[in-house]
């Protein structure tokens, strides 16, 4: 090849090294290839033929970078002769031109060629040459679409094949008939597939900044002209950015001066969009805090104050989240009510209404209680307006209102829900017009069967239950309540003192599959042996007890049981617990006790454990820790709270802590109340708990950490992070035994100090929204000043005293009564009134 | 993004208008090929496809804070077809 090269047979020397480079394909071959095509483009410079010098070096340089520096030479050569496109395209006449010199020409015409008309007049080329008839094709397609509507069949373009270096060109003509179109998608598409390389892809940004895609990309003058020629860059959208900025800093004289020249351009551009605008800036300046007065200027006169303005202020109004602004909002939107059915947006009586009021309910639900109904007591009095014209403030007739004009289970279940939570049967009443309206809903079946049940109509709970069943049998409420009622019936039969009618009870109870499970045979047992007392079989009775013992595998539990099930029935004879005597048997009272609690939870049954019993099983606690299971754990740590054993509970709490995350936020609330005595801890407990317990979507359980810590307004702002519960967990495990002087617990200091309340700061922790906490205080103009002395202790009290008070009002506060309340009995002064009173 | 608009419906479409622009949007954009503007599309019809949710976002959904030329349609904001000079001016990398 060397010897073909020197002999000037450079065409041969080339198709050789091609062919062992195709072979071997290793750096001496290719050194050897590009060589040949360096003798081969020297030998073009030699003919003046420079353009085919100059693709080939193209070409050779792309595919073989490594051969830039010996061909380095040959550049200034090639690239010192300009390239006029008649020279460019000139070898395209030429039928045997190589297919990579083909390949390099069309390569430099997508990437330089930007005049058409110059191409599509290159005499160079012949006259029908396919460029030159796609280059006139496309100057007339882009001259068509840059100067007026054009059709789909301007667009067709035949004559420009995909493989044609001018196809970006159609694709730019497309995207800019689509620009003009307004079909900004299409546009999109179009300019995503035009070749970055190609030239048309210099008009990409400037299409892409009208199209306000990039409205801030940095754009060359000539694109720039061509944005604000073709948008006017809009006058009226720098004046609505100027006037949006203005908004945003908040600076009122800036918003006023913003305004004019906005009002001005959307009067000249656009006037029929002119209230629009000065409704949205009305609001937007009421919400600012801006006298209208003031605004009336700059705007050109007042807003028109129709529905579309009542709704956008209202819409306003709530997203304050002020309580004020809040209630306000309530009250417009019962206007844009009034307005929106006087335009003739919606019947007065249609599911909007309904919408409407629920909306307005689920506003005053915003708001503290006590705010709340100040504002409904001095509005009645301030008022002779009756009826509909305050509706706006009472949840209860808004949900009613909801309910009338829409009876869907979604509306009757917030009101529902929303009664549940006030004092008194709201909810059972509620129910009842549910359940007249809608006979099929389960919901308020159910919440009238428990209503109910809890205060003792069991076969009014049964009727109800037994329309459950034909509704949804299956339901997981359904079938535990027929086990339950029937044995509430079958106790309130034996107190009542008919035995005949508990067996009937104890008969249907036994068909029951739910009644065979786990200690569930058990309770049937010691159901029986009460009616058997009842009916004077004492035979029977001493039969039933050794089945209640051989059921539970425990003396102690079948006494405990039997004690319970007959205090239930009131039969005082049989419900006298001895004491424990059998040293095996108090080893194993824990567990015993622990067993029937659990049984005694699920059949709702109340179980009293004698003192004695529970000094016993706090005793033997430690020995059995590890054999109770964390049910059984549970059951036994509320009894100690129950029985006020604070230590007991404490190490019941250590072991259900030491038994996996599964169960450890129930363990935690366990420690909360272990821990009554020292307050923060108790607090910061309940709250990690709630937090771990919502982790978990274990409602029951934060609203049980929720109660705990209802009333300690001292500690309302404290909320935890996943993360800070997480820490809280740790060292309550860590914890093991009861804090002492000498061994001081964990402290939470700082969770207590520095936990912002903002909205913001709340939702960054993940927390529902309580952004008015804030301003109780404020709102509550008869709560004393000094009110953050705690629970009154007076200043200078002498330690001793202060420990005696401290455990009085832990006294006051296991009986249900509030520290304010045992405060205020003690100085002999009606309580003060608080927003919330502590429930336990 | 109001899912109207995503769907390419009118506010007051029937159920039936609302699924055929649906699914007309998702063969436009199937999840393979498109995923993101496949999530837009399925959370926009989950917006609007149960009645009580479409009523209630026609009542309540709407932005004040929105940037105020979004008040504006787009013909208020015209684009004037100014010929191929300027378009070309761009080109030669004036």
């Amino acid at each position: 090849m060397r010897q073909l090269i020197a002999s000037g047979d450079h065409k041969a020397a080339l198709e050789q090294a091609k062919d062992l480079h195709k072979v071997s394909g290793t750096l001496a071959s290719e050194a050897l290839l590009v060589d040949a095509y360096a003798e081969r483009i020297r030998a073009l410079l030699r003919r003046n033929l420079t353009i085919e010098a100059q693709s080939l070096l193209d070409m050779v340089r792309q595919r073989y970078p490594a051969s830039r520096v010996r061909l380095a030479e040959l550049t200034p050569r090639v690239e010192a002769k300009p390239l006029s496109l008649d020279d460019l395209v000139r070898p395209l006449n030429d039928p045997d031109l190589a297919a990579e010199q083909r390949t390099a020409i069309d390569r430099r015409l997508r990437q330089e060629v930007w005049d058409l008309k110059a191409l599509a007049h290159c005499d160079a080329l012949a006259l029908d040459h396919e460029l030159r008839k796609a280059a006139a094709a496309l100057e007339r397609a882009l001259v068509a679409v840059t100067s007026g509507p054009v059709t789909d069949d301007a667009l067709a373009l035949p004559e420009v094949s995909r493989r044609s270096p001018l196809a970006p060109w159609k694709l730019l003509a497309r995207a800019i008939a689509s620009f003009y179109r307004r079909d900004d998608d299409a546009c999109r598409r179009y300019l995503e597939a035009i070749d970055s390389e190609s030239a048309p892809t210099r008009l990409v940004p400037a299409i892409k900044a009208m199209l306000a895609d990039d409205a801030h990309a940095p754009l060359t003058p000539a694109a720039a002209a061509l944005g604000a020629r073709i948008t006017s860059a809009s006058t009226l959208r720098r004046a609505l950015e100027a006037l949006d900025e203005a908004f945003a800093s908040a600076s009122k004289n800036r918003i006023l001066k913003a305004i004019r020249p906005a009002v001005d351009q959307c009067q000249q551009v656009s006037p029929e969009q002119l209230d629009s605008l000065r409704q949205h800036v009305s609001v937007r300046c009421a919400l600012a805090v801006i006298d209208s007065q003031r605004v009336v200027g700059p705007l050109g006169g007042p807003s028109r104050h129709d529905a579309t303005f009542l709704r956008l202020f209202a819409r306003g109004l709530e997203e304050t989240r002020n309580p004020d602004q809040v209630v306000l909002a309530c009250r417009l939107w019962e206007d844009f009510r009034h307005a929106a059915v006087r335009e003739g947006w919606f019947a007065d009586n249609g599911p909007e209404a309904a919408a409407l009021a629920l909306h307005m309910a689920d506003l005053l639900n915003q708001l503290p209680n006590d705010l709340l109904r100040d504002l409904q007591w001095s509005a009645r009095a301030g008022t002779n307006e009756g009826g509909d014209k305050l509706t706006y403030l009472f949840q209860e007739e808004l949900y009613r209102r909801a309910c009338v004009l829409d009876p869907h289970p979604e509306s009757f279940s917030q009101w529902m829900e929303w009664a549940a939570r006030q004092p008194g049967n709201g909810a059972e009443r509620v129910a009842t017009a549910w359940h007249k309206i809608r006979p099929r809903d389960l919901d308020p079946i159910l919440r009238l069967m428990n209503a109910a049940e809890a205060r003792g109509a069991l076969p009014t709970a049964l009727g109800y239950l037994g329309k459950a069943e034909r509704i949804d049998s299956l339901h997981l409420q359904v079938r535990g309540a027929r086990l339950r009622l029937l044995a509430g019936n079958a106790l309130r039969h034996l107190q009542q003192k008919k035995p005949a009618l508990a067996t009937e009870d104890l008969a249907q109870l036994s068909t029951l599959p739910d009644a065979q499970q786990g200690d569930r045979p058990a309770f049937l047992a010691a159901l029986r042996l009460v009616s058997s007392a009842a009916r004077g079989e004492s035979e029977r009775v001493a039969a039933l007890r050794a089945d209640v013992e051989q059921l539970l595998g425990s003396g102690p539990a079948a006494a405990l049981l039997v004690s319970a099930v007959a205090a239930a029935a009131k039969q005082r004879a049989i419900a006298r617990l001895g004491s424990v005597e059998d040293e095996s048997e108090r080893r194993s009272l824990p567990s015993a006790v622990a067993r029937v609690a659990a049984l005694a939870a699920d059949m709702s049954l109340k179980l009293e454990i004698p003192a004695s019993w529970m000094v016993e099983v706090a005793k033997q606690f430690p020995e059995c820790r590890q054999t109770l299971d964390a049910a059984h754990l549970r059951r036994l740590g509320e009894l100690a709270v129950w029985a006020g054993m604070d230590d007991l509970a404490y190490a019941i709490s250590t072991a259900g802590l030491e038994r996996g995350e599964t169960t450890a936020a129930r363990f935690l609330l366990l420690r909360a109340n272990a821990t009554i005595k020292s307050w923060e801890r108790h607090i910061v407990c309940a709250k990690a708990a709630a937090v771990l317990g919502r982790e978990q979507q274990d409602t029951a359980l934060v609203d049980e950490a929720a109660a705990l810590v209802r009333g300690f307004f001292e500690f309302e702002h404290v909320s935890l992070t996943l993360e800070q519960a997480r820490d809280v967990l740790n060292q309550e495990k860590a914890a093991r035994e009861p804090s002492t002087k000498g061994r001081p617990g964990p402290t939470y200091a700082a969770l207590l100090a520095n936990t912002c309340q903002c909205v913001s700061c709340r939702q960054a922790r993940g927390e529902a929204d309580e952004p008015f906490d804030d301003l109780d205080v404020d709102d509550d103009e008869d709560v004393d000043d000094d009110d953050d002395s705690g629970f009154g202790i007076p200043p200078g009290m002498p330690p001793e005293l202060v420990e005696m008070f401290a455990a009085e009002i832990e006294k006051a506060v296991r009986r249900g009564e509030s520290p304010e309340e045992f405060m205020a009995r003690l100085s002999t002064l009606p309580p003060r009134r608080r927003r919330r009173k502590r429930r336990r | 993004m109001d899912p109207f608009q995503v769907l390419g419906i009118a506010q007051d479409a029937t159920d039936e208008q609302i699924r055929a622009a649906y699914l007309l949007r998702v063969r436009e954009h199937p999840p393979d090929r498109a995923p993101e503007q496949f999530e837009t599309i399925r959370d926009a019809y989950e917006a609007v496809r149960d009645p009580r949710r479409r009523l209630r976002h026609r009542l309540f959904a709407i932005d004040h804070g929105a940037p105020l030329a979004s008040l504006f349609a787009p013909e208020a904001h015209p684009r004037r077809f100014v010929g191929p000079d300027p378009w070309l001016d761009v080109l030669k990398g004036k």
